[in-house]
């Protein structure tokens, strides 16, 4: 069971996001992308049998950072502003990424084996490395959080000045 | 091999994103499109390795400083809205 059909659906299912937030010009739409992308990056995950992983995209991008988008957009009133911004493609940035994207496929092509076997991890071993090896990482990364929930809430009370 | 051809893909079509959209949703969107691709390649190769809890607690850590970033980004686009701008070509100063 390496690449099966599920798999292809869900890698679609997140490319489709992707190109949808690259060429979407109206907000709402744009944020569906977004949605269908993080969707299908959760079922990945999920196929891979990262199962608290998935849900925990599931609930931090999809329930939290999704809804936040779409509640600043709704806020400022923005949802169709954007559709007047002219857009063309861009050879240069095309040839950056996709330039990139080639070089890190060669780069790393050597450190993958040919199929990908199912991890199946379990919550409690994944707590045991969070709690154990892993606990100053997951220290820092509650004060990163902490850092940003209280740099985001001086950026926006920062003022009403134009 | 093609997870690894999917998430450089998509880390690609981020940064092309970043690149080219002008609106400051746009390209904090294509910003998680970066984070979600790279993501995806480290549960690749935490599921080729051996230290797949590991990878996962990992990617779970990944998650959370996203999420911080996606709040700092937000705010920020909050507050340069109020103060009428909306395209990232028209920040060109900083205070302070």
């Amino acid at each position: 069971m390496s690449v099966t059909l599920l798999w292809w659906a869900l890698a679609g299912l997140a490319v489709a996001g992707a190109v949808a937030v690259l060429l979407v010009r109206e907000m709402m739409r744009l944020m569906l992308g977004l949605g269908a992308f993080l969707l299908g990056v959760a079922g990945l995950y999920a196929w891979y049998g990262f199962g608290l992983l998935a849900v925990a995209e599931l609930f931090v991008y999809v329930g939290g950072v999704l809804v936040l988008f779409l509640l600043a957009i709704t806020a400022m009133g923005r949802d169709s502003e954007s559709r007047a911004i002219a857009r063309r493609f861009d050879f240069g940035a095309a040839t950056v990424s996709v330039g990139l994207g080639v070089v890190l496929v060669l780069a790393l092509r050597g450190m993958l084996p040919a199929t990908s076997p199912l991890a199946g991890v379990t919550v409690e071993k994944t707590a045991d490395a969070l709690l154990g090896a892993w606990l100053p990482h997951f220290e820092i990364a509650g004060v990163v959080l902490l850092a940003g929930l209280a740099a985001a809430l001086a950026i926006v009370g920062g003022g009403d000045e134009k | 091999m093609m997870t690894l051809v999917l998430s450089c893909a998509i880390v690609a079509a981020g940064l092309y994103g970043v690149l080219t959209r002008r609106d400051l949703v746009a390209v904090l969107a294509s910003i998680e499109v970066m984070l979600g691709g790279a993501s995806l390649l480290l549960v690749a190769y935490s599921v080729a390795g051996t230290a797949a809890a590991g990878g996962q607690a990992y990617v779970l850590l990944v998650l959370a400083v996203g999420a911080a970033e996606a709040a700092v980004g937000i705010g920020l686009l909050v507050a340069l809205v109020r103060r009428g701008r909306t395209r990232i070509d028209e920040i060109s100063e900083v205070r302070g």
